[in-house]
């Protein structure tokens, strides 16, 4: 009986013939008719598939990936925000919260995200663009291109600015960042404004140098007698006291007490006011012999951290390590998480002798120049750090390396600290390099002045704020959170340091997986960011909303923030999203609104 | 800083533990506990042992965690929705001084008194119970805080629970940024569901009704005490409401199974069965 309803079901004339068998017809009338009904169904079974098998459209609904208020707390404030706009235009968002390490894994490593609002290490110059978003790197685990974002104009550009110079990079700049504003791959909100409390009756000098950078902790003056002893900073992210690996992505942001651990050819030195110049640093200088030759002399008698001498090799080494971090052992290369865009500028090194090396780079002389920066690393420490690392029992994924996941403590550098005992979640102390090339009489640059650098975590901005007042601590070396600033009181030995930064909070886009790799609609979700009110409620004002993630210095006119995005105007005011416009904009991008309000996409 | 204030929690319950046994417990139980403390801590050896393997096991498994557990703080929110802001709307600058008090100090001293009260008992079946719900407590939460990865509200909603309408803090960590130290040194961010807080402090609730006959003024001490350490945690932004409510249930859990197994077998009964068996 089941059968024969569902076939009357389906068929409205078959109901007759099938009940009529029933009702004592011959079984050859019986017969003959259900031939003739298989014959006249085919054609409506081929429809009913066609009906059936098509997979019917849902609601959009999608994960924002971010880190909890103790990570930072300005992005989870942001990703509530954005997942309560996006509600109201009829998606469904719900928020994924994790700690630093397992936030920057997720999205770096493992690409296991659909949205995330986080902050970007940036980079002084818009070069860093290039390992962000070209489509090479899509495959990569790291810094380079987590956004698996694909497109070939965008790639043509980021190349053109690498292959020019001078006033022709400029202009490839702008064409760049135009580009790259039109397709949106991730969503630039702001940049943050840089505020540390710094205690001046022990030290002075603290404007000569950027806190963010090695340079801020090198050249302070000591004011007192006792005070050349230790530098006290508090840091309020723990993982400096877990992880001191320079190529680890997860426990780095920018990398700033790594910078004081090891050197690199050359330093770009930024000023607290955020003027910069690429000076020489371990090389003592370097000429162009042709376009894209550059010739190197490092500096003589430099030594790491365990009395080894720094020489060609360790730089050649160094370059070749980064570019694959398995040495050529494996079937693919396995490129370090970070520095990704830096090292693939060099082709070639040359080692003419023990300190002098020819570096030959694919790329216009300023990106050229910019490949210096990466930390040389001592061959003898790292070669065997080339193999895959190990966990009994259990598979790791390929082209995970020894070097890309050891926390490297003790690190071995020949910067101008060197590492002396840590605590997990606790501190971390260096010791001054006394051997450091800086401390001769003949080098003039930044150099450490006091004995000991201790980095005490503290993982919360008032309690920070309070070692300072009390006089436990003499500088934050982390930004302070914003919601925190209004309420400092500046005493005559506490005072706010005010810096510009080059780091940016931004919506980033997984476009492996759809809608999301459709740039009209991350052109659509860019409007409905109110980046302007999002700086006045989530930064307390202390932050610039941003069209491009670039500094003030390479931002084109096009592209400055003129009171509203001059590319990607809010819908809506006052944080508030007016959804019949968004919902337009949305139906005139392709996608659909069923009859409850809820947006339609297939994903 | 942590010494410091380790230093102040100790001075606090130092104060409050003397007082309080004087009061509650009285000169002639503390004169017979003097006499007979040896016989009571051999009765009680297995208990005693069990709660400090299971605080020391607690120490190290709960600061890593060995991550294999599920992230369910979006599924907390989806329920409960923002439940807890309603201790935000009756937050004062007294209530908060309160709260953070209660938070640390009184409940360290909810915890530490019945211990050295049942102690006093010449019958050590509630302090071996005490001991034993104690440990069962901490085991389980452990096991909950291992599958469950959760943020707590102040992670989450942290301009809700910091800018209350009075205009200051009552998030914990902002009001007493010193407790900071204390706290991360026993926990991690993400332990969140159930409450331990919650739970121990209903506990000592339960066993203060048990126990009243023995100890009829302790009862609405402890009870006012345990709502109020119940409330905190709520009121400073540190758990959801269903934190709490499992806090409760793991409490009443660990009781029950205490009173079950606690008296049934004892440790020394079998020791001289096995002895007996040898023998054969």
């Amino acid at each position: 009986m089941g059968d024969e309803r569902i076939s009357a079901g389906r068929t409205p004339d078959g109901d007759s013939a099938v009940t009529g068998s029933t009702d004592g017809i011959s079984r050859r009338a019986a017969l003959a008719s259900a031939v003739g009904l298989t014959a006249s169904t085919s054609g409506c079974v081929r429809q009913l598939r066609s009906i059936v098998n098509r997979d019917d459209i849902q609601q959009l609904s999608l994960t924002i990936t971010t880190r909890s208020a103790d990570g930072d707390r300005e992005s989870i404030r942001l990703a509530r925000e954005i997942a309560a706009t996006l509600e109201t235009v009829g998606i469904d968002v719900s928020i994924e919260m994790r700690s630093n390490e397992e936030f920057l894994r997720a999205v770096l490593i493992n690409h296991d995200f659909d949205l995330y609002v986080g902050q970007h290490p940036g980079g002084i110059d818009p070069d860093f663009l290039y390992e962000t978003l070209h489509s090479l790197y899509a495959d990569e685990s790291g810094w380079q291109n987590p956004f698996g974002f694909t497109n070939l104009l965008i790639d043509d550009r980021l190349e053109a600015q690498r292959v020019a110079d001078g006033d022709e990079r400029r202009e490839a700049v702008v064409a760049m960042l135009e580009a790259i504003a039109i397709e949106q791959p991730f969503v630039p909100i702001c940049t943050p404004t840089e505020y540390r409390l710094v205690r001046d009756d022990r030290y002075d000098g603290w404007s000569r140098g950027h806190l963010a950078t090695r340079t801020g902790y090198l050249d302070l003056e000591p004011q007192t007698d006792n005070s050349a002893d230790r530098l006290r900073v508090v840091h309020m992210d723990p993982r400096p006291s877990e992880n001191l690996n320079p190529l680890n992505a997860e426990y780095r942001e920018q990398g700033t007490f790594i910078d004081l651990l090891y050197d690199s050819l050359a330093v770009e030195v930024v000023a607290a006011d955020g003027d910069h110049a690429l000076e020489p640093w371990l090389a003592e200088g370097w000429e162009w012999t042709d376009e894209s030759t550059l010739r190197l002399a490092l500096r003589s008698d430099c030594a790491f951290h365990d009395g080894e001498p720094v020489t060609a090799d360790d730089v050649a080494f160094t370059y070749r390590f980064l570019e694959d971090t398995v040495l050529g052992a494996d079937a693919f290369p396995a490129p370090t998480p970070r520095y990704r865009g830096r090292v693939a500028a060099v082709d070639d090194i040359d080692v003419r002798d023990e300190t002098t090396l020819e570096i030959t780079v694919g790329t216009g002389q300023a990106v050229g120049e910019q490949a210096l920066t990466v930390p040389i690393l001592p061959e003898h420490r790292w070669s065997s750090r080339a193999t895959a690392a190990t966990v009994p029992g259990v598979r790791i994924a390929q082209g995970t390396t020894e070097a890309v996941v050891t926390d490297n403590i003790p690190p071995i550098g020949s910067g101008p600290f060197q590492y002396d005992s840590h605590s997990d979640r606790d501190y971390v102390l260096f010791e001054r390099f006394d051997d450091h090339f800086t401390r001769r009489g003949s080098v003039d640059l930044p150099e450490p002045t006091v004995e000991e650098l201790r980095i005490g975590i503290d993982p919360r901005s008032t309690s920070a704020i309070q070692l300072l007042e009390d006089d436990s601590a003499d500088v934050t070396s982390s930004p302070l959170e914003s919601y925190v600033i209004e309420d400092i009181e500046e005493t005559d030995a506490v005072r706010p340091l005010e810096s510009p930064s080059w780091t940016f909070y931004h919506l980033g886009f997984n476009a492996r997986s759809a809608p999301f790799g459709n740039p009209r609609f991350r052109q659509v979700i860019a409007q409905l960011i109110d980046k302007a009110w999002l700086v006045d409620e989530v930064f307390h004002g202390h932050a610039t909303p941003i069209a491009t993630p670039v500094t003030d210095e390479w931002t084109p006119d096009d592209l400055a923030w003129d009171g509203a995005d001059p590319k990607m105007p809010f819908l809506g005011s006052n944080g508030e999203v007016d959804v019949d416009t968004a919902r337009t904009a949305f139906e005139e991008a392709g996608f659909r609104y069923d009859a409850d309000g809820k947006l339609r996409v297939r994903q | 800083m942590l010494s410091e204030v380790l230093t102040r929690v100790v001075i606090v319950v130092s104060i409050l533990l003397p007082i309080s046994l004087g009061l509650f417990v009285g000169r002639e139980r503390l004169a017979t506990t003097r006499t007979e403390w040896r016989s009571r801590i051999r009765l009680s050896g297995p208990a005693i042992l069990v709660v400090s393997s299971v605080l020391l096991l607690n120490r190290t498994v709960r600061q890593d965690g060995p991550g294999i557990g599920v992230h369910m703080t979006e599924v907390i929110r989806k329920i409960e929705g923002e439940f807890v802001l309603i201790f935000q709307e009756v937050a004062t600058p007294q209530l908060t001084a309160y709260f953070s008090f209660i938070y640390i100090y009184g409940y360290t001293f909810l915890l530490v008194f019945p211990v050295m009260a049942y102690f006093a008992l010449s019958d050590t079946k509630m302090f071996r119970r005490l001991l034993t719900a104690y440990a069962f407590n901490y085991a389980i939460g452990l096991v909950l805080y291992a599958l469950v990865i959760a943020y707590g509200p102040r992670n989450v909603l942290p301009e809700l629970i910091a800018s209350s309408g009075s205009g200051t803090s009552t998030m914990l960590y902002d009001h007493s940024p010193e407790f900071k130290y204390l706290t991360r040194e026993v926990n991690r961010n993400v332990n969140v569901f159930p409450s331990l807080h919650t739970s121990l402090s209903a506990t000592v609730g339960i066993f203060a009704y048990l126990t009243r006959s023995s100890y009829p003024k302790w009862l609405p001490v402890a009870i006012v005490l345990a709502v109020s350490v119940i409330i905190s945690t709520m009121y400073l932004g540190l758990h959801w409401g269903i934190d709490v409510l499992a806090g409760l249930a793991l409490a009443s859990f660990c009781v029950a199974l205490s009173c079950r197994i606690v008296g049934r077998w004892s440790l020394s009964g079998l020791y001289e069965q096995l002895t007996e068996f040898d023998r054969f």
